[in-house]
């Protein structure tokens, strides 16, 4: 038997190098972890950013790495609140910290090809709700990776079973205490997060995603709960900066990136394609005898599909590169007004308009940012960053909405619309 | 806008209209969709999942922002000795938004009110203890289990070790004698 102690490194080209244990080695080996090589990041955003064709695998290591980071930070500086509060001890962390670094590693072993873009075809659950990324990326834990985490000899030390990372990563009870991890995998500051701004704005080639990451990490807290509530993830006043950064950071690459007219474009297209491609026009469900069809949806199979001809107009539109035009959008802070223009465009357009998309449909959508900031003089002072930052307390959220016609009809939509807003600006 | 969504923001300012104070923190949002949506049925589309805090989505802070964008609401920061709130009011563009939605708003007006009488006087702390009581309900149901009201006590325990046994006991107990529980035999 190879040395279960070994350590590996992987370079990256975020993070530098990327460490990890024979366990982990061994889990990634899995095929349907190396699956993810086979699934890109961004989906077709390289039709807008020729450099934006990484995967969820190099992401799945930084996020893995980014919350390893965290989570020492949160150790050295936070440790009294951990034990006194949630009743850590040295084996407990140990324990939770190699936990949380499966939970970061495989958050999205589950996408389906080109990541959030097909997601919209995921099955009906029964009870009127689609299943989500998370659903298969749990099932996948479950069972396909299953004897990877349980049998290894590290697995001695810690007693871990699939269902414990599975837990953590869908938010059951089960998690017990360690829930309080899942911040990092899924909240306001989570290690995901931080590593696909920087990791998308690098292979994007834009600076819109850049922010501080280590200034963010060694200012990062656990903040006793206050009257009754939980511990919860907060930064000290050294790190408003860091923090305000990665709000706009969110918010710039969302405008510029994620909800770029001809990229959304794509994600129609792509949507439209699939619905053909896929029998009943909806992915298989992340249960047993479906999952391991499933997984053999990835992007190589897609393309391949696509550059056989199939994927009717929307395929075609795609190979092609002739895609949907935008026409009409709403400002990214929209009011009244403009939603009253935009339901006249909706109307007058009639069957020209052939796909609307709205910000608030999107994955990367931006919320309303509440990261607790602690005084520096007094540690049961908390405020909310929007109290420390202007630009953070006056940031909107877009709310702004595309509508799309064919290329072919172009001259035809942009002529209604002109003439809806002639009639704005004389009214 | 979308039915789902318009109906979604619009629920945030009748919330906040039907709190006995006028307003409604971010917490109280939460977890009144999470009722609205898990005991009344309510088709709202979110995906509440659980963090130490209670059951939460992210999504709910998106249509916060979105409302607060479109004037219907309007969001203040409040602080107090150790922390901070918000105080979440009814904006001026309110009555239009609640036009939009207002099929939506007329057939669940009853729930909306079954909520806010039913959970409108607990603090933020304990929204967030009954929320993670019904959650944690929920979950051990849906695996169809059958607990003692003491073994769900303790599973919240476990993820909220900060209430005392006894706390969470005496919450559970009264869920179960309104028949909001759905694991406990």
């Amino acid at each position: 038997m190879a040395n279960p102690h070994r350590y590996y490194e992987i370079r990256c080209p975020i993070h530098g190098f990327i460490s990890l244990n024979d366990w982990e080695w061994e889990v990634i080996s899995q095929p349907a972890f190396q699956r993810l090589r086979r699934i890109r990041q961004l989906a077709w955003t390289d039709y807008v950013y020729p450099g934006a064709m990484h995967t969820r695998f190099e992401h799945s290591l930084g996020v893995m790495h980014t919350a390893t980071l965290l989570y020492d930070a949160i150790r050295t500086s936070s440790e009294n609140v951990l034990t006194s509060e949630l009743a850590y001890n040295d084996a407990g962390l140990k324990r939770d910290r190699q936990l949380v670094r499966f939970a970061a590693l495989l958050h999205d072993v589950g996408h389906a090809p080109f990541s959030h873009a097909s997601e919209d075809l995921m099955p009906d659950q029964g009870n009127g709700k689609r299943y989500a990324h998370e659903d298969y990326s749990v099932a996948v834990i479950r069972n396909e990776l299953r004897k990877a985490i349980e049998e290894h000899p590290l697995n001695g030390n810690y007693g871990f079973h699939a269902e414990d990372i599975a837990a953590l990563i869908e938010g059951s009870a089960r998690a017990k205490q360690s829930v309080f991890w899942r911040d990092l995998i899924s909240g306001q500051m989570d290690a995901d997060r931080m590593d696909y701004l920087l990791r998308d704005s690098y292979h994007a080639g834009v600076q819109y995603g850049r922010f501080d990451l280590h200034r963010l990490i060694s200012t990062i807290r656990a903040i006793p709960g206050a009257e009754g509530h939980p511990p919860r993830l907060g930064i000290i006043e050294g790190g408003v900066h860091a923090a305000e950064a990665l709000v706009l950071a969110r918010y710039f690459m969302f405008t510029q990136v994620y909800f770029h007219k001809t990229r959304v474009a794509y994600d129609v297209h792509l949507r439209g394609a699939m619905k053909e491609l896929l029998p009943n026009g909806h992915f298989p469900r992340p249960i047993d005898g479906e999952l391991a069809q499933f997984l053999l949806w990835d992007d190589w199979k897609v393309l391949g599909l696509l550059s056989d001809g199939k994927g009717g107009e929307h395929g075609s539109r795609i190979a092609t590169r002739n895609h949907y035009r935008r026409i009409f959008h709403t400002p990214e802070v929209s009011v009244e007004k403009d939603l009253d223009q935009l339901q006249t465009v909706r109307e007058k357009l009639g069957k020209l308009l052939v796909a609307e998309e709205p910000a608030s449909k999107s994955w990367y959508k931006t919320g309303m940012p509440d990261i607790p900031v602690v005084n520096d003089i007094d540690e049961k002072t908390v405020r909310p960053l929007s109290e420390h930052s202007n630009v953070v307390a006056n940031l909107k959220a877009n709310n702004q909405v595309f509508l799309y016609t064919k290329p072919e009809d172009v001259p035809k939509a942009k002529k209604i619309v002109g003439e809806v807003m002639e009639h704005a600006r004389s009214a | 806008m979308p039915d789902l969504r318009e109906a979604r923001l619009a629920l945030i300012p009748v919330l906040a209209e039907n709190s006995s104070y006028g307003y409604i923190g971010r917490t109280a949002l939460m977890k009144y969709m999470y009722f609205l949506q898990t005991l009344r049925g309510l088709p709202l589309g979110y995906r509440f999942t659980l963090y130490s805090y209670g059951p939460f989505d992210s999504d709910v802070l998106a249509d916060l922002g979105s409302a607060e964008t479109l004037n219907a609401i309007d969001s203040e920061a409040v602080m107090y000795p150790g922390g901070y709130g918000y105080q979440i009011k009814p904006g001026n563009k309110a009555k239009w938004l609640k036009d939009r939605a207002a099929a939506f708003l007329d057939k669940h007006k009853s729930d909306v009110k079954w909520v806010a009488d039913k959970f409108g006087s607990l603090t933020s702390p304990q929204l967030e203890l009954v929320s993670t009581i019904i959650y944690v309900d929920r979950e051990a149901a849906q695996m169809k289990e059958k607990l003692k009201l003491a073994d769900l006590s303790n599973r919240v325990h476990e993820v909220k070790p900060h209430f005392t046994g006894a706390q969470i006991f005496s919450f559970a107990e009264g869920l179960a004698k309104d028949k909001l529980l759905q694991s406990v035999r």
